[in-house]
This record gives structure tokens, sequence and C-alpha cells, in this order.
């Protein structure tokens, strides 16, 4: 093991108390995943993938909760990098502000957002104006997503910014650039792996997100609250298969997104890289 | 060229307190000071990343004291050179002409050639990770002069260098300035100064406490920081005296010095280069004149040669070559004899003594 090649046998008490107590974690956390896997037949996977029902909220989940992330993120880096360069007074407070979602309970998020949709609550009242409502709407289901969400992608990309070097943006400066070629050609490329993360870490938060969601909309059914549906009406069997499908397809998701955002990376930087 | 006057800046604990500054065209002008002495934060002033809190910044003429950064004729090189790593060496360099607007015909041109000038023509496709010091500080100063600026700004520009290209970016730094760029060099490294000045400024404490070519601040520093400064290790408190034509320097237990002309009295302080100072296994013969006899304390090995501290009742430290230093018998506890010309010995006024100790 890699762990004793490089320390005395004797001295390896401490090592193996580490080990031991870092194994039970993992194991905490693979021993229900992989119990999930094992009892659920290929049989009953497989027909809860023809599953109209699951695989409509399936694809709402995935669908609302990017949508969420991506327009959110319009707002959020330009409010990460405020936060990671400029310096103003209640600054503390406004941290607190965007980590308030985090530790608030998600039903109460839930009933907070549900307030401020429902007909008479103010942007509820704007959608009414034009026709729309926003309960039982995937509009709604995202905002709801993306109140819980969004301290995810504001913190990471504020570390993001926060890691690029101010002498890099000064010497752009010094080189004729404006504050918006700084911006778009140093910061944000610089900063944008912390961004990605940021972004995956939203979009994982927003899609997995039950009490929230709940509130403000049973329907059109997001897959959390479809399995906890199917959990509630017929049983720990029933809603297995469809938390066994909705795990895998996430987890699909984080891979793909994650390959794009390294790749996107990449790209981000070859318009400057020809000779 | 360029003029400071008066220029005020207060940053934290620190301030800049009052700078005023000529640098003409086509000067090398040194500027000498520790760290944190506000070296750094008055190339930012000049170059606009900071504005005064009083004071003009005048380039050419004009009162450029508020313009935007982009409207001066400035280029800056920041210390660890700030390239930027996610573009290439042709993307640095390229880029300050991209922010003007430049067609990219008209790029590719300006930044091959900077990129010939400066020697780094096959580095253009490189990421900068893969770069060496050296290379680096070539790219940052393409990148800064292929906007062909009319003042360039150098922060530090060998302290992030490998000593052993110091040399060929001495070079290069002469080969710019000659080439009719007025330069502003801000080192802590007196021999920076040394080798490329045309003019020293030595800033202390947030104002500049004295300025001229490096002969004179160096030859007849006004205090004792200028002369730390300078390199200089043999300091004596003295007391200086007129006997007819002559003047007298005593120092501790009436060691009596002949000087050059001070022109006062009292209390002063008595500089001598270490290399000034000659060590002789006997009593030199003719007597010179301010030769004392003394027992070696000390040999270090230095940067050109030996540094030997001599007792003679003062300490005296001398540098000596490698060459001397072997035709020399005298070794630690030898006794031998130290001597320096009166012209060697600066006395400057203790009451400008702007550092205590």
């Amino acid at each position: 093991m890699g762990f004793s090649r490089e320390q005395p046998v004797r001295g390896s008490l401490f090592s193996l108390i580490m080990l031991i107590l870092s194994s039970l974690v993992l194991l905490f956390i693979l021993a229900p995943l992989a119990g999930i896997f094992f009892e659920t037949s290929g049989s009953d996977l497989l027909e809860t993938a023809n599953d109209r029902e699951v695989r409509d909220s399936i694809w709402l989940t995935l669908l609302v909760a990017f949508s969420a992330t991506f327009l959110f993120a319009f707002a959020a880096i330009p409010l990460a990098w405020i936060m990671a360069r400029k310096e103003f007074p209640l600054k503390g407070l406004v941290q607190g502000l965007i980590d308030l979602p985090v530790v608030i309970p998600h039903t109460a998020a839930g009933i907070a957002v549900l307030g401020f949709i429902s007909r008479d609550g103010f942007l509820g009242s704007i959608a009414d104006s034009a026709g729309l409502s926003l309960i039982n709407n995937p509009a709604g289901i995202a905002l709801a997503m993306a109140f819980v969400s969004i301290p995810f992608l504001i913190n990471s990309a504020r570390d993001g910014f926060a890691s690029v070097p101010v002498r890099l943006e000064k010497a752009a400066l010094t080189l004729g650039a404006s504050h918006t070629r700084v911006f778009f050609t140093i910061s944000l490329p610089l900063a944008w792996k912390s961004i990605m993360t940021g972004f995956v870490m939203m979009f994982a938060r927003g899609m997995s997100e039950f009490g929230a969601v709940v509130i403000v909309a049973y329907h059109p059914m997001t897959a959390p609250v479809l399995i906890y549906e199917r959990f509630s009406s017929f049983g720990l069997d029933y809603a297995r298969p469809v938390s066994v499908l909705f795990i895998i397809v996430a987890l699909a998701v984080f891979i793909l997104l994650r390959l794009i955002s390294l790749k996107k990376k990449e790209s981000h930087i070859t318009p400057d890289a020809e000779t | 060229m360029l003029k400071l006057e008066n220029i005020r800046k207060k940053f934290g604990a620190f301030a800049l307190s009052g700078i005023s500054l000529e640098v003409p065209d086509g000067e090398y002008f040194v500027l000498l000071g520790r760290s944190g002495s506000g070296k750094t934060c008055l190339l930012e002033l000049i170059a606009g990343l900071n504005t005064p809190d009083s004071g003009t910044v005048r380039i050419d003429g004009q009162n450029m004291t508020n313009s935007k950064i982009q409207d001066r004729p400035v280029g800056l090189v920041f210390q660890d050179f700030a390239i930027f790593p996610n573009m290439t060496v042709y993307g640095n360099i390229a880029y300050p002409l991209r922010s003007k607007g430049m067609k990219k015909d008209e790029i590719a041109g300006k930044v091959k050639s900077i990129a010939a000038e400066m020697d780094i023509s096959i580095l253009l496709s490189r990421y900068p990770q893969y770069l060496s010091s050296g290379e680096l500080q070539r790219v940052a100063l393409a990148r800064t002069l292929v906007l062909s600026p009319r003042l360039l700004l150098l922060d530090e520009p060998m302290s992030s260098v490998d000593a052993s290209l110091k040399d060929d970016i001495r070079k290069v730094l002469r080969r710019i300035n000659r080439s009719g760029l007025t330069v502003i060099h801000v080192t802590h490294d007196y021999r920076e100064a040394v080798s490329l000045a045309g003019r020293v400024g030595v800033i202390h404490a947030g104002t500049i406490v004295q300025e001229g070519t490096p002969e004179s601040v160096f030859g007849r520093p006004a205090s004792r920081f200028v002369a730390r400064y300078a390199g200089i290790k043999n300091f004596f408190n003295v007391r200086l005296r007129k006997e007819g034509d002559d003047w007298k320097a005593i120092g501790d237990r009436n060691i009596t010095f002949r000087v050059d002309g001070s022109g006062f009295t009292g209390g002063g302080l008595m500089i001598v280069r270490s290399e000034n100072i000659t060590i002789n296994d006997n009593e030199p013969f003719p007597r010179a004149d301010n030769c004392f006899r003394g027992v070696i304390r000390e040999i270090f090995p230095s940067e050109y040669g030996m540094e030997i501290t001599v007792d003679a009742g003062m300490l005296f430290v001398a540098d000596l070559s490698f060459s001397d230093f072997r035709k020399l018998k005298g070794r630690e506890a030898s006794q031998v004899w130290i001597s320096f010309p009166g012209e060697a010995a600066v006395v400057i006024d203790g009451s400008n003594d702007s550092e205590t100790s």
C-alpha cells in the first residue's frame, strides 16, 4: 500500500487509525449507493427507463436545472467579480446574504420563493399581468432551484476571480486594454476553471433539490419529486429503480460537463494562440 | 520628458511625501531604494494605475496627473513580468496591439519585428509556463515596447532573473536606452545603478534624499542611508577641525585622520569606500596619508575578491582583489598596516543623517 511504503511500519499506528476512519466514511457513502444498484434488477431498470413519466421528469429536471444555472450565471459572475475585487461598506453583510440560501431549511426557502412568485407576490404579479402563472410552472421550479443553489456558483467564481493576480490585470491596463477587455481576456479566462466548477455545483445542487421545488411545483414533476411520489404511493421497490436511473443520468451529465468545461477552457485560450 | 512635481500619496502606514523629479529625454534614470520605500507606487502613479493625492505628473510638458492609463505614452514592465499565462508569447505581444484595434496582418508584422529585435522569434508559439526568467523578461519588454512608448518604466527588472542572465538583460536594456527611449529603472541594488544609470535618485521614507550621477551619489553620499545603499561599509563618527590649510577628523580614541575639506566643523560622519583602503604587511614607505597599524579580525570571500576586517582601534573593512589578497602574507590575527588617501574619505554633516544607527 502506498501508505506503508512511505512510512516505517513501527510508526504506522497513527496511519492505521487514519486509514480505518477514512475507509469508514468512504464505505458509508459507497454502501447505500452500491446497495441500491445491486437491489435493482436490470429488467426493472429497463422498464423504468421506458416509463414515459420517469423520462419526462428526468428531462425536465436536467433542462430546468441547466437553464436556471445558465441564466443566473450572467448575473452571478459579475457579482462574484465584485465580491473578489471591490471593497465596499457592509461587504461582510453582502457575503452573508449570498450564503443565506445554504443555511436556511429548503422547505422554508420554498415557502419564501412561493410567496415571491404567487399571484400577489412581487414577481408573480408581474408574470400574472403577462398572463403567466409561475406556480406549477417550470419557470417557478427554475427559480426555486436557483434560489437554493446560486451560492455555490457565486462563491466558487469569487474564489476564481480572487486567485487571478491583480498585477496581470494591471499589466493589461498599462498595455492599453479597457476594463471590459481586461475582464474578458484576463480575469474571466483565468477564473474559468473555478467558474465552471461553480457552474457544475450549482447545476447539481439545483437538480437534486426537493424541498423548495416540491412547495413551488408538485407538477410538473421533477425527478426528486417523482421519486418521493413513487415512494409514498407505492413503496421502496417502486422508488428504487427511478432513483437508480436518476443517479446514472446525473453522473453521466456531470462527467460530460466536466469534460466540456475543461475543453472549453482550452478553446478559450486558443483565440490568442495563433502564430 | 517626465516631470514630477511634489507628488504626495498616502497608502496605509506609508506615504510618498513630496517627490519632485525631472528626467530629460533619452536618460537612463535609476531610482534606488529599499523594498517598501514607495518605488513601485511611484511607477504606478507615473503609469496611471494610481493617482496622487496631490502634485502633478507631466509627460512631454503635458499635465497627465489624471489622464487615463491608455492615453499615457508610458510602458511599465512589472517585477515578475506579469506575462499572461493563458496566451502564447505571440498572444502576449499582440495583446496591446489588439487593444488598439489594429488589423490582423499589421499586428503580425509588428509582433514579428519586435520578436526578432528581442531575439525571441522562436518562442512565439510557446506558452509562458515553459520559458526561463530571462526569456520571460524579453517577452515582457517586447510586449511593452511594441506600442513604442516614449517612457519605459522598469520595476526591479533584474530581481526575478537568474544571475547568469543578468548580463544579457543589462545589454538589452542599454541597447533600448541607446535607441533613444527614456528609461526609469527602479531597484534596491546599487550595482544595477552603477552599471546602467546615467543618473541616480535614492528614495527613502517617501522622499528622494539624493540625486545625481552615479559617481557623485556613490562618491559623495549625502547621508549614512545613501552611503549604506552605495555599498559603503566604513562609517566613522568624527569631529572635524581645521588646522591651517588641513582638515582633520578625530574619531574614537582620538584617532586622527587627514581628510579633504568638508566646509564645516563639529560633528560629522566620515565614509571610506572599502576598495579605497589598502592593506600592507609592512609599514608603507613613503608613509601614506592615513596609515594605521592593526590586526586582521576576519577574512571573508566577497563578490569580487576578499573582504578583510582590520581592527586598528576602529574597525576598517577593506575589499581586496584576489591577486592583491594573494600578495598579502597577513592572515587572521596577523599584524598589518592599513592606509587610505585623504581624498578617499568623504565627510558628511551629521545633521543630514536620516538614519539613526
